[in-house]
């Protein structure tokens, strides 16, 4: 599966290329060059090939991890990746760590009750999370926290996650992009929980006399965990989506705010070399994803 | 009662529905949510369609002595923009541009998708190429397809739309092959077959009347969805451009004066909230009408 998607990866990659509106060869050159120089430099970087051995030649030097220079200011692209890939884990995993807890918590609550007011509160919750802009969410909290109460930074990374600075400065942005995630989560487990609750291990489990907060994380919760972990992987890419808004709305240095920003200077080598690795960090999610259902489900292991 | 739908004179198909619809109505009804929402839906398309004759202004008429002017000012119920244009005249317009989007977007990659599911279940020797195909599409989130098609073909809706509808397809497409399949097995589905009716006619006259269900379902949730992504690009400066009154374009715009005038990035973003929230809840109410077996 993830052989197929890699290679349309690199497909979309090479076709963004051939649509630049002006010749690489020339932008390379620069304006004062000789027809003969460019000509030179066309035949140096296989431009005057067919098409397809462009695309052999460009497969390999991005499996050689070259990926141009940014048209912008001539930084390679791989290095500016490698900058920002760091700050963009750094925040979907501050997002994550309590989202997800506290969206299983809640979901499980719901299941648990199902049909009653907590049931039907947390219920409202979710699809009001799941409904939320990002964006809107953001501004909001930049506009109260940040503006209004002077109580946290909201622009910029303030430093390494172990320093104060560093700390306060994700707070908010990790609170936007877990808060639109709660509601998916809870409405997942929920659903994944109901499934388990009325089954017969659970019933013995109550039979045999064992204290509900026992059944429920025991033998409930922990037979719903193979399908939640299944369906939040689904939405790693919702999460994606809303890292890129995120990282735009608190200026936070990642991946996403990166490409948002060569796409709109027209970068093409730099919007490439984003959307490749942000692509490449999503299939990996995935088999991690894989791997972890494998772990919590036994019969997968085969 | 089996005679009525076995008569190939009769338009099965047309006339099959609409018996059923006012109970599907009274079972949504009955649900508080649900009613909320259906006229919130009401109200928001109404609005759109009827931005011109609601609005106060032209949605480009501009006053720069009135920029900012928060809610309540005398003439501007809303306040005004960053460029002193009527806010409620740009949530009218925004709200026809964003409804279009998403429009668009699910009408065409709901209707490819729809396809490709039919074709995929009707001819079971290309479903397995179909659908493996649909599944390395479902494997890029949509906002990649955003902003690759943003690259390609420069900020724009059309890009925002295009990747939303392809986004949009294999979703679609899983949903109405798997309730086209359910219905296949069926015995009356032999029968058409048996009395010699075309592929198109057994799809069109007896399968799809019975997906429409499913497929009505996934198209509501599916527009909230569109709609947040779309408004998202947008927000992100790869959708709408401004002057165009965008929700999206119109908060992104706001930002820049959220401490002066919060209320320029606020309200447009509160239009998004209302309409996905809508749709969302619709969606919801209507798969627990339609598929009680769905409910939980």
């Amino acid at each position: 599966m993830a052989i197929p998607v890699l290679f349309g990866v690199m497909l979309v990659g090479f076709l963004l290329m051939q649509v630049v509106p002006n010749d690489p060869a020339l932008v390379r050159a620069g304006p004062s060059a000789t027809p003969d120089v460019v000509a030179a430099l066309r035949a140096d970087m296989g431009l005057d090939k067919p098409l397809y051995t462009q695309f052999g030649l460009y497969l390999w030097r991005l499996l050689h991890g070259d990926l141009g220079v940014s048209i912008i200011n001539n930084v390679p692209v791989l290095q500016e990746l490698g900058n920002t890939v760091g700050p963009t884990l750094e925040l979907m995993f501050a997002s994550l760590i309590w989202s997800i807890p506290i969206g299983i918590a809640l979901g499980t609550v719901g299941a648990y009750r199902r049909g009653r007011l907590v049931d039907r509160l947390i219920t409202a919750f979710a699809v009001a999370g799941g409904s939320i802009p990002v964006f809107f969410l953001g501004l909001v909290l930049i506009w109260y926290v940040g503006f209004k109460l002077q109580l946290l930074p909201f622009t910029g990374r303030g430093g390494p996650l172990w320093t104060e600075e560093g700390l306060t400065a994700i707070i908010l942005p990790a609170l936007t992009l877990g808060g639109t995630f709660i509601g998916p989560v809870a409405r997942m487990t929920r659903t994944a929980v109901l499934d388990v609750l009325g089954v017969e291990h659970v019933r013995t489990a109550r039979a045999k006399g064992l204290g509900e907060f026992r059944v429920v994380t025991r033998h409930a919760l922990r037979n719903a965990m193979i399908p939640v972990v299944t369906l939040i992987g689904l939405q790693i890419g919702f999460l994606l989506g809303g890292a890129v808004v995120t990282e735009t709305v608190f200026s936070w240095p990642g991946v996403g705010r990166l490409a948002v920003g060569a796409i709109l200077s027209a970068d093409f080598p730099m919007a490439q070399g984003t959307i490749i690795v942000l692509s490449l960090g999503f299939i990996l999610i995935n088999l991690v994803v894989d791997v972890l259902y494998a772990a919590l489900d036994p019969r997968m292991r085969a | 009662m089996s005679a009525t739908v076995e008569n190939p004179v009769l338009p099965a198909a047309a006339e099959a529905a609409p018996p059923k619809r006012p109970n599907t109505l009274a079972r949504l009804l009955r649900e508080p949510a649900a009613a909320f929402a259906l006229v919130l839906v009401v109200l928001v398309i109404g609005a759109a369609l009827l931005a011109p004759v609601l609005s106060p202004t032209d949605p480009f008429d501009n006053d720069l002595s009135l920029a900012m002017q928060p809610p309540g000012s005398p003439g501007l119920w809303l306040g005004a923009d960053s460029q002193g244009r009527n806010m409620v005249t740009r949530v009218l317009y925004g709200l026809r541009i964003t409804l279009l989007m998403g429009l668009a977007s699910v009408a065409l990659g709901g209707g490819i998708g729809a396809l490709i599911g039919f074709a995929a279940a009707f001819y079971r020797r290309i479903d397995g190429l179909l659908m493996r195909l649909m599944d390395i599409m479902l494997s890029f989130p949509a906002i990649l397809f955003g902003l690759a098609l943003a690259a390609i073909f420069g900020p724009g809706i059309q890009a925002v739309v295009l990747a939303l509808s392809v986004a949009t397809i294999p979703l679609m497409a899983r949903i109405v092959r798997g309730s086209a399949l359910a219905v296949m097995g069926l015995d009356y589905i032999e029968a058409a077959r048996a009395t010699g009716m075309s592929d198109t006619r057994i799809i069109l006259r007896h399968v799809a009347p019975n997906c429409l269900s499913s497929i009505f379902v996934f198209a509501t949730l599916r527009f909230g969805q569109v709609i947040l992504l779309g408004s998202a690009l947008s927000f992100l400066g790869l959708g709408a451009q401004p002057p165009t009154a965008e929700l999206g374009a119109m908060a992104s715009d706001g930002r820049n004066f959220l401490f002066f005038a919060p209320h320029i990035a606020v309200i447009p973003c509160i239009a998004i909230f209302a309409v996905v929230l809508a749709f969302n809840v619709l969606g919801d109410a209507l798969r627990d009408a339609l598929d009680p077996r769905l409910r939980t």
